[in-house]
């Protein structure tokens, strides 16, 4: 009964030929593999947002201080790689230690509610990020911690992480692909599971009051605990993964405020606190990121790059999005079936009566 | 009968100021037990006290002799005492249901979370306060009294056995009272021990058993409806000084034509 009906919706076959297409990305070698990067960035990204959706989309703890966890996870997997530790080994280790800092400072600041929260994350990414930027100068003179140090090197400092590039780079990059996408759904089957299951319900209430969440019995101080070390683990895992694939890495890049701004970004563009919202957020980004960075505008013979001026559109669209259409992409898609498909909805409730 | 929750010398302190002060209670199993007092006198104080959202200060709460002064309110409510919020916090995006089975799951008895029970479970609660048409509704478009039977149903759908409940009658319509009223009374036959805090005084005198009568963040009376509503201290903290006296000569002609 419920697979005939899947097989009349449209929306499957859809996805299903999406999926097809996807699988056969890097075969068909569109744009000299240039579709097959973008599409790896945008399985990356999904996995990011819906990772970030689960903490701030259900349980509505809006953190700005994802980007900790995503360098926490490239971080150690470039420094157990150059220790000379098998990649795909370092990968859930990467996810672990980022949970374990999640932990870490999330039992501190989760005390804090709503924007004091979102405030305090912002410290933590900062301090996180200049403590990974000086660590090598900070740990050199101390005995036990120095032995951590390869030549002088644990993290480099500005200078980042370089990573061996293995010889036969384009089946590297296939296997990467692929691996990308699994774990992207992964990913989203995670979170369809959290936002079916009792904690996924623990969660929403936490969103919705935490005064009333706590009176009916859910433990708010652990599930909002468990639901950023879940998150903080996938963000370390896409870390991971983002470092093996570029080969190099910086403390700019990977821990910079753009980056925990773009995790905010991705659900809230899709719609938060839904499981399609961050995918769709994710496209969109990566879609426009790509356009953007490489787009110039010529105004006679003066040249602007509109580049440098992507941060200023994303902050743009974030103000634009929270005060005309908070629930995103799938918000707007439900006020125009609102205002255009008045005989759908109304068709809907007679359905169920009978 | 059993003693179901007793409080020795609570006091509960906001920096210099006296929320609750040196208060002693003992709440019998299967009694209605209500809390008045002018606003302000540390009521609802001394309910989050109970339930653990303000741990007390100095004291000790027992429930069913075991301490629980220092537990969260989530804690609390696993162990069976669960309360009604003053201003109703619904959970205003999910369904009634939805609302009701966060309930059913994070109460007592539902470790496993089997969905199906939970949502049995949330069913007969509403239908039990009769919100069942509205299941499929959101709890935000829920009118005031709904809402209300919301919280009711939302505590109920825990399993409590001691349910407090924080002015539920409180902008009701008279009809809506008696209804309310009437639940609270069903509720107290089928087991539950109910302490409630109240300002309509035709609800909470007319159902409960006893009263405790706090002002200030002291307890100044506590007895039967009857004997409460007589003792000039607690009408002196109502209505002020010149009433309480007037009363007290009005009770001492009615004293001296009874005894004529």
């Amino acid at each position: 009964m419920q697979v005939k009906e899947l097989l009349r919706s449209w929306k499957t076959w859809i996805s299903l030929a999406l999926i097809i297409f996807l699988l056969l990305v890097p075969f068909l070698g569109i744009g000299g593999g240039y579709l097959q990067t973008l599409a790896f960035l945008t399985f990356l990204y999904v996995i990011l947002s819906t990772a970030w959706n689960i903490l701030g989309g259900y349980t509505g703890q809006t953190s700005f201080g994802h980007a900790t966890f995503y360098g926490l996870g490239a971080y150690t997997t470039s420094i157990l790689v150059l220790r000379g530790v098998s990649p795909l080994v370092t990968m859930p280790i990467a996810g672990l230690i980022a949970g374990i800092y999640g932990l870490l400072w999330g039992y501190p600041c989760l005390r804090l509610r709503g924007q004091y929260f979102a405030i305090a994350t912002i410290g933590v990414g900062e301090a996180t990020r200049l403590l990974m930027l000086n660590l090598d100068d900070l740990i050199k003179n101390i005995p036990l911690l120095k032995e951590a140090l390869q030549d002088g090197v644990l993290t480099g400092g500005a200078t980042g992480l370089m990573l061996p590039t293995p010889e036969d780079i384009r089946a590297y990059a296939m296997g990467f692909y692929y691996l990308a996408m699994g774990l992207m759904f992964a990913a989203l089957l995670t979170s369809w599971w959290v936002k079916k299951s009792k904690f996924g319900l623990g969660l929403f209430a936490i969103n919705m009051d935490i005064d009333a969440a706590e009176t009916v019995g859910v433990n708010t101080v652990s599930y909002k605990n468990l639901a950023l070390v879940l998150s903080a683990f996938m963000v370390g895992i896409g870390g991971s993964i983002y470092a093996q694939y570029m080969f190099y890495i910086d403390p700019q890049t990977v821990f910079g405020f753009p980056m925990s701004i773009s995790m905010v970004l991705m659900p809230t563009i899709g719609g938060i606190g839904t499981i399609v919202g961050p995918i769709l957020g994710a496209v969109v980004y990566i879609v426009v990121q790509d356009r953007i960075l490489t787009a110039n505008i010529e105004i006679g013979t003066f040249t602007l790059s509109l580049s440098t001026l992507h941060l200023l559109l994303y902050g743009g669209l974030l103000v634009v999005i929270v005060l005309f259409e908070p629930k995103g992409i799938l918000g707007l898609q439900k006020r125009l079936v609102r205002r255009w498909g008045k005989r759908a909805i109304e068709a809907v409730p007679v359905k169920k009566m009978a | 009968m059993a003693v179901m929750i007793e409080g020795i010398e609570v006091s509960k302190y906001f920096g210099g100021l006296a929320a609750v002060h040196n208060v002693n209670f003992r709440v019998q199993e299967g009694e209605i037990f209500g809390l008045i007092g002018p606003n302000g006198a540390g009521k609802t104080t001394l309910f989050r006290c109970i339930t653990g959202v303000y741990p007390a200060t100095s004291g000790k709460i027992t429930y069913k002799g075991r301490d629980i002064t220092q537990l969260m309110p989530h804690a609390t409510c696993v162990l069976g005492i669960t309360n009604t919020h003053q201003v109703v916090k619904p959970f205003s995006d999910m369904t009634v249901l939805d609302n009701v089975r966060v309930g059913a799951f994070f109460g007592r008895g539902w470790k496993q979370g089997e969905v199906k029970d939970a949502t049995k479970e949330a069913m007969r609660v509403l239908e039990f306060t009769g919100l069942a048409p509205k299941v499929s509704f959101l709890a935000r478009n829920l009118t005031l009294p709904d809402r209300k039977r919301l919280e009711v149903a939302r505590a109920l759908a825990t399993r409590p056995e001691l349910l407090l409940l924080d002015e539920v009658v409180a902008g009701l319509n008279p009809t809506e009272t008696d209804m309310m009223i009437g639940l609270i009374r069903q509720l107290r036959d089928n087991g539950l021990t109910i302490l409630m805090v109240e300002h309509v005084m035709r609800a909470v005198l007319g159902v409960s058993d006893r009263v405790m009568v706090l002002n200030f963040g002291e307890k100044i009376a506590e007895g039967t409806p009857k004997q409460v509503s007589t003792n000039p201290q607690v009408i002196e903290a109502y209505l002020g000084k010149s009433y309480a006296a007037a009363a007290k000569a009005e009770q001492q002609s009615n004293q001296q034509v009874s005894k004529q």
